[in-house]
């Protein structure tokens, strides 16, 4: 499966520490009330790609989370079963995978098709799995945004993607416009639905010239490894290599298994 | 490559498929009228009894892999839609302890429930999806374009939704929850009922034989508003004719409209104007809502079922409570009608202008 990548935005909290509802308020002019975080963060890679790329209305969205938004969940939780209070409506609402659609959507002003997909393992290749079979057929262009948003304190967040307590996890979001079509493409990038095993993984890449970089989960895997962490780092590494017009190899493992990611930059 | 429903299973407040389909056809509503949810008011709900979500979903995907024809699902994918995930036991824990501590975070999340059956199914691979109430049509939706590209010849594709207080209170928060048994397309109807689920599909790229076809699917959004559709119908109207075209159909080929028919105010208005500006008169239309509430995030999974079963009972299915049609020029049967099924829509609706339709053939 081969898709060619038009454009990126990426945002990491680690890297640049900005306040985004209020960039969303005064640079993008964006009305932030009655949204969480998680849907500010979504809102805020989704402002970075419109500058660089067009958006068409009838693109194709697709919106990819290891865990969505677990402040939501537990402030709800806090509201209803502890202080007996009735739920709030603009909690309930964005305790709802697809209201971050909802918001991204609006704001691109596009119309197509949205997905919301969640996972705690290959949350990235997936979703572009996913997103693959869809424009196959519709012959559109999609948009995937990749989101992690830390909760606070981040031991929820720890617990739910099985990381050990010692390990730094970040926020972040990074989208790609995708498409089947080559023209003006800056990179493609291609991936399958096979799982390999470690000594298949070893065994392709001692033949392998090209940058590669795994997920911290590869803890069997000799090679370079973000120290930091969250679950669609391989969105944030595709875009990263993108920058540097790099061709890359990333893996991610889940349970002994690993799925592979191929980029090559076309500038 | 063409994409079979080849088995499947499911169990909801009116009991399995063979249960379910008896309550739609004699019209015996199998909701109930709770007091233990909201305080000081009644609701109009779908409950199951069981211990457990995860439990009931291991029955209904055993009983499904025992009528197919896969040894196991270890070349299968599973793809959950849910809108919820875990979020009832984690609700019971946290309201008998008050703390967060004692939370499993396997079993938490919104992919607690397919990360459950990928341990003990050990299925190839899982995907889970939460676009609230369009969760498991986008899960199927999601299933043919996989077995189109021929990444995959198995899926199995599941809509779960356990009754928890926080999509309970939540739609009473959005008054727009029934204190009574929810009367779709009524012109005093009064909102929906809060339901729960566990329903399951084996889509193939066989065609076996009993096999009902997958034959189209729509999506479309219409971001109109967060809760509310498009009053002009844009987005119905587009997810119905996308899915149609998909399946190389004209309009007059479909016989029936599985509806949406949440039976809120918004919905059933629009959904009606969208099947009035489409079909007209011209094709029969039911909500089996009015029967087993609103699964969420399992309703797209629990009426692919019905209308599997309406395609081969060749009976469409009549309204349940219905005593008032809103909308005349759409054709809502109160009797159930014995006629030869060829093509059936189902529509699954949800916030945020999230609209998918699919087409079930034979």
């Amino acid at each position: 499966m081969k898709l060619y990548i038009k454009n990126y935005s990426s945002y990491r909290s680690d890297l640049e520490d900005i306040d985004i509802k209020q960039v969303l308020k005064q640079k993008y002019k964006l009305d932030t009330r009655r949204q969480d975080d998680f849907i500010h963060l979504a809102l805020y890679g989704a402002q970075l790609l419109k500058e660089k790329t067009v958006i068409h209305a009838d693109d194709e969205l697709y919106v990819t989370s290891a865990y969505g938004d677990v402040d939501v969940v537990q402030r709800t939780n806090t509201y209803v079963n502890k202080e007996k209070q009735p739920v709030k409506l603009f909690d309930f609402i964005n305790l709802l995978g697809n209201t971050t659609s909802y918001y991204v959507a609006r704001s691109l002003n596009i119309s197509g098709k949205n997905i919301f997909q969640i996972s705690d393992n290959f949350t990235y290749i997936n979703s572009l799995i996913s997103l693959y079979a869809s424009i196959k057929n519709s012959q559109k262009d999609a948009i995937l945004c990749a989101i992690d948003l830390v909760s606070t304190p981040d031991e929820v967040s720890k617990r739910v993607l099985g990381v050990k307590e010692d390990i730094e996890i970040v926020s972040g979001v990074n989208y790609q416009k995708f498409s089947l079509d080559a023209k003006d493409a800056i990179a493609e990038v291609e991936f399958d639905i096979k799982t390999y095993s470690l000594d298949e993984v070893n065994t392709m890449l001692k033949k392998e010239n090209r940058t590669v970089l795994s997920s911290i989960r590869c803890m069997k895997l000799q090679c370079s490894k973000e120290s930091k962490f969250f679950e669609t780092l391989a969105s944030y590494a595709l875009n990263s290599a993108m920058k540097k017009n790099e061709d890359m190899i990333y893996i991610d493992c889940f349970e002994e298994k690993y799925k592979i990611l191929k980029l090559k930059s076309l500038k | 490559m063409n994409a079979y429903i080849n088995t499947y299973e499911l169990l909801c407040n009116a009991g399995d498929t063979k249960s379910l389909m008896e309550a739609v056809y004699s019209k015996e509503s199998a909701l109930v009228i709770d007091n233990s949810y909201i305080e000081d008011a009644t609701a109009g709900l779908g409950k199951m009894d069981y211990e457990d979500i995860f439990s009931v979903m291991d029955e209904v995907t055993a009983k499904v892999l025992e009528a197919s024809n896969l040894e196991n699902f270890h070349k299968t994918l599973l793809i959950l839609g849910s809108s919820v995930g875990g979020m009832q036991e984690c609700e019971q824990i946290f309201y008998n302890e008050n703390s967060f501590k004692n939370i499993d975070p396997d079993r938490y999340s919104m992919n607690a429930l397919s990360d459950h059956l990928m341990k003990t199914f050990h299925f190839y691979d899982t995907r889970a999806l939460s676009t609230a109430c369009t969760s498991s049509a986008n899960a199927l939706l999601l299933a043919k374009r996989l077995i189109e590209v021929e990444a995959y010849d198995n899926v199995l594709v599941m809509g779960v939704d356990g009754l928890c207080y926080s999509t309970v209170l939540g739609f009473y928060a959005l008054s727009v929850l029934a204190d009574k048994k929810c009367t779709p397309f009524d012109t005093h109807r009064n909102g929906m009922n809060v339901a729960e689920a566990v329903a399951a599909l084996l889509v193939q790229n066989v065609k076996g034989s009993d096999a009902i076809e997958l034959k189209g699917v729509g999506a479309s959004s219409d971001a109109y508003h967060m809760t509310n559709p498009d009053p002009e119908a844009g987005g119905a109207i587009a997810s119905m004719r996308d899915a149609i075209a998909d399946a190389g159909l004209e309009i007059e080929d479909i016989d029936y409209v599985n509806a949406h028919g949440t039976a809120t105010i918004a919905n059933d208005k629009v959904e009606s104007l969208a099947i009035e500006k489409i079909f007209g008169k011209n094709v029969y239309v039911s909500s089996t809502k009015a029967i087993t509430g609103h699964t969420l995030g399992a309703a797209g999974a629990v009426e692919a079922i019905v209308s599997c079963e309406v395609l081969k009972h060749a009976m469409i299915p009549p309204q349940t409570g219905l005593e008032e049609l809103e909308n005349k020029n759409i054709n809502v049967p109160i009797q159930s009608i014995k006629m030869n099924v060829q093509n059936i829509i189902s529509n699954s609706f949800a916030f945020g202008g999230n609209n998918t339709s699919i087409v079930f053939g034979v």
